[in-house]
């Protein structure tokens, strides 16, 4: 990068918040995927007007600018592309607010999302949305992904969440747009907008959001199933029912197996199904709820049902799902984490189509995910050093995304498009929803400055 | 790197799990402080596209090798065992910096030399030299904030803890024999732990044997110097495979991980028997003597900092807890916050990195300021250094102790 540009970032943020080693480059050149891309520079600001002053220069200067948070995205999308500068916003990373009389939280964007919940709880209330990174992801890299995890079948995602954002635009001013209300209909929902555009619209430099009061209680059911029908109907069956789990996961026969191999915790190998539910709410509610659960899963022939009330008991169950990460890597190192999503009542159609092209294509293809919102994450296990089953991975992916479009599902639920799954937009929104998506993209970003390469 | 390591890089993800359990990333918010940073540049190493430089070694010595990633990672990958095998190559490659080769080649192989370089340091410490540099700022003159890092420098003893002992404590009819390795900082530092260490076991009828031993190894063996490492290990196997005894009692949870691992430098019968002999002393106590105490009332709150090279050893985290637990009415045990989080000491990287490791340590003075502890209790020399240094920094008087040290103090 030019030597004088580099003085002005310096003369912005301060000499040691600038970048330019090489060797410190490259660990700016990564995300949680296999995709890279080296940076020309990375830049730390503090401000909202050391951001304002680094996009307004790079716009002068035309240089492509690359925002992020804790580097954790599942779809390339803080990945630089040719140079450009990566602008990492973990040093705003104040919680200003807490409200208990207003219900919303206010931070800056490095906030890590998980020390926003134990703050929140701290005090009662609750910010539901858990990408299972939360321990390490940021608040502005989860509006910019909309990120939503296991508990979205009850509680929504990101974007149900967001009450008012402070935006620097592409061109470097400072906009507000929402506010400290639920209610707000002036003029376009830019924080809607803005809100999963993947760092292409503005850099997000406050957030504002929503809080509910913290559920009292809590039950977790582990069942095992002899086929994958009974787990879905026994998934449908708990909707038309009413109950809302606050999560519903489900775990596949490889799944199954690979956990069992690795942790050892018991799990019969022949089960063809696990689903792991979790209520929450009053006691009284809480109660009713399990029961109900109860009665449908033995009515639906499971072959086995645990329950646990106390924190030590549901984590004991929770300990399946949580070995499963590091169970299905003992396969094979790489994995391609998608999480196309379908209507709930497609799932038994989708894990069978998922099945077909596992075989067709000889891969592995663990499945586990939130079941209740039809947001499956297959898994492709595979091994990057290995040309040709890469080769045999890419035309998995396009198949699995075919499917899910088929049944009416979607190409992304919570990782977003990135660079992982822009060539397959157009299958989901067709050209005339491409060219409306880049012409906002030419309307307030004329220069193509922010995450340029990007969703299209 | 071998196979071995190329593999563990292989299963890295990227998740960036790591940043939430890395002490050091937690201060500095900066990629190349955290595993994943570091195992990125391994695989641009690995591939041809970097080589190993200046900017690449002081990235690389920026690992206190606390485990918390590699416990927490989910993909299991080892990345403390990665550092240990990239600092290996980086000694292959660029040799080790000069002030080491001398440390670690020509002082902790002799320890003739070790002796005699501690007592030069006590002198100095004792004769009014070290009141006299202070004071004519002659140490502010110093580059690299050595002027700073002297006043971290621990007060030696002028004559070894080994030096003053006689090799046996015979007892007539023991309950248990144990060979005890002291460790350099009980032995040069800190002789208190180790008398506090004979008394109790003396009391409780064990005879403990304390032959000719060298430095554990883990300063060579943690810069990438294996050869001295495995020097090192091989002369204390050669001191200890012999003698006749039940266990090998360390104080020093540092010494102790180094001697577990004795048997990955050596694949012998001899590294690995001895491997199953050596024991923390907490656990010894608990486990072994089960023993009772019978203090009187004091009250004395005592909290407990978790050595990182103790908590993941059998009973690691438990027995020391256990122990002082025994120690009421005298001490009061009381749990702090992160009392499990790094201290930030890492053998000399409170030397090399000081202000950083001092904020890491900042985490644990607020910790043992809100428990309201008394007193501080931990099972590692080093870590004990550490804290005593960091509370000092901040005025605090709270004194620091080995846990054997507080036992000592209820057998009167």
């Amino acid at each position: 990068m030019n030597e004088h540009i580099i003085k002005k970032l310096q003369n912005i943020v301060g000499k040691q918040y600038v970048i330019t080693k090489a060797e410190e480059m490259i660990c700016y050149s990564y995300d949680g995927t296999f995709q890279r891309g080296l940076p020309a520079g990375v830049v730390f600001p503090a401000t909202t007007r050391e951001v304002a002053e680094i996009i307004g220069l790079a716009n002068t200067e035309k240089i492509p600018v690359f925002p992020r948070g804790s580097g954790t995205g599942l779809s390339g999308g803080s990945i630089p592309q040719n140079g450009g500068l990566v602008l990492v916003l973990n040093r705003m990373n104040k919680i200003k607010e807490i409200s208990k009389e207003d219900l919303l939280a206010v931070v800056e964007p490095g906030v890590i999302t998980g020390d926003l919940h134990q703050a929140v709880e701290n005090i009662g209330l609750f910010y539901p949305p858990d990408p299972a990174s939360l321990k390490t992801c940021t608040m502005g890299g989860n509006i910019a992904e909309n990120a939503g995890g296991p508990r979205a079948f009850k509680y929504g995602v990101t974007s149900d969440y967001v009450l008012g954002l402070e935006v620097i635009t592409p061109t470097g001013e400072i906009m507000r747009t929402g506010g400290r209300t639920v209610k707000n209909v002036t003029g376009y929902d830019l924080k809607r907008l803005m809100t999963g555009s993947e760092g292409t619209l503005g850099v997000v430099t406050e957030i504002t959001v929503r809080l509910v009061p913290k559920p009292k209680d809590k039950k977790t059911a582990l069942v095992i199933f002899d086929s994958l029908d009974s787990a879905a109907s026994t998934v449908a069956a708990i909707v038309t029912e009413g109950v809302i789990p606050a999560t519903l996961e489900l775990m596949d026969k490889l799944t199954i197996q690979c956990v069992e191999k690795n942790a050892r915790l018991g799990l019969p190998l022949d089960a063809e199904a696990i689903l792991l539910m979790e209520v929450d709410g009053s006691t009284v509610q809480v109660n009713e709820d399990i029961g109900i659960i109860e009665d449908i899963c033995k009515r639906n022939k499971c072959r086995k049902i645990e329950i646990a009330s106390t924190l030590e008991d549901r984590e004991k169950l929770w300990k399946a799902r949580r070995a499963v990460s590091s169970a299905i890597v003992q396969l094979k190192p790489t994995k391609i984490s998608e999480d196309a999503t379908v209507p709930r009542s497609k799932i038994p159609e989708m894990v069978r189509r998922l099945q077909e092209i596992s075989k067709k294509y000889n891969i592995h293809l663990p499945v586990f995910g939130h079941a209740g919102d039809g947001n499956l994450h297959p898994n492709i296990i595979a091994d990057k050093s290995d040309p040709e089953e890469m080769e045999r991975v890419e035309k998995a992916v396009g198949e699995i995304f075919k499917a899910a479009l088929d049944l009416g599902g979607t190409l992304s639920g919570e990782h977003g498009i990135g660079v992982m799954k822009k060539p397959y937009l157009k299958w989901e929104m067709g050209e005339v929803g491409l060219s409306y998506l880049k012409a906002i993209k030419n309307a307030v970003d004329p220069n193509n400055i922010l995450n340029p390469g990007k969703i299209f | 790197m071998g196979d071995n390591c190329k593999d563990i890089l292989n299963k890295c993800s990227r998740c960036g799990g790591c940043q939430a359990h890395c002490p050091l990333y937690s201060e500095t918010g900066r990629e190349s402080f955290v595993a994943r940073g570091k195992i990125e540049l391994l695989e641009n190493l690995q591939s041809g596209n970097l080589d190993w430089n200046d900017s690449l070694a002081e990235i690389f010595s920026t690992c206190l090798l606390c485990g918390s990633c590699t416990e927490n990672c989910p993909n299991g990958v080892r990345a403390d065992k990665l550092i240990m095998s990239a600092r290996k190559d980086l000694v292959t490659a660029r040799g080790l910096p000069i002030i080491k080769r001398n440390i670690f080649q020509h002082l902790l192989k002799y320890n003739g030399r070790l002796n005699k370089a501690g007592r030069l340091l006590s002198v100095y410490q004792k004769s009014g030299l070290q009141k006299l540099m202070r004071a004519s700022g002659i140490l502010n003159m110093l580059p690299l904030d050595l002027g700073k890092k002297e006043s971290l420098l621990p007060q030696i003893v002028s004559k070894s803890f080994r030096e003053n002992l006689p090799g046996l404590n015979k007892l007539s009819n023991p309950r248990f024999k144990v060979a005890y390795f002291t460790g350099c900082v009980t032995n040069l530092v800190k002789p208190q732990v180790g008398y506090s260490l004979l008394k109790v076991l003396g009391a409780n009828n064990v005879e403990v044997v304390i032959p000719e031993q060298f430095c554990c190894g883990i300063p060579a063996i943690a810069s990438g110097d294996i050869e001295t490492g495995r020097f090192l290990a091989e002369e204390n196997i050669k001191q200890f495979v012999n003698l006749e005894v039940d266990y090998v009692i360390m104080d020093c949870a540092t010494c102790l991980s180094t001697w577990l691992k004795y048997p990955e430098l050596f694949a012998n019968k001899e590294a690995f028997d001895l491997a199953k002999k050596v024991i923390d002393i907490n656990r010894f106590l608990v486990e072994i003597l089960d023993i009772k105490i019978f203090s009187k009332e004091l009250g004395i709150k005592v909290t407990y900092h978790d050595p990182c090279h103790l908590k993941r050893t059998p009973s690691g985290r438990s027995s020391p807890r256990e122990l002082l637990k025994r120690l009421s009415p005298s001490y009061e045990f009381e749990e702090m916050e992160v009392s499990d989080r790094c201290c930030g000491s890492a053998g000399s990287f409170n030397l090399t990195h000081y202000d950083l490791s001092q904020n890491v340590a900042q985490h644990k003075v607020k910790a043992i300021l809100k428990s309201q502890a008394n007193v501080v209790a931990s099972s590692c020399p080093s870590c004990i250094m550490q804290l005593e240094h960091s509370l000092k920094k901040k005025n605090l008087d709270t004194p620091v102790k080995h846990t054997i040290e507080l036992v000592a103090d209820c057998h009167q």
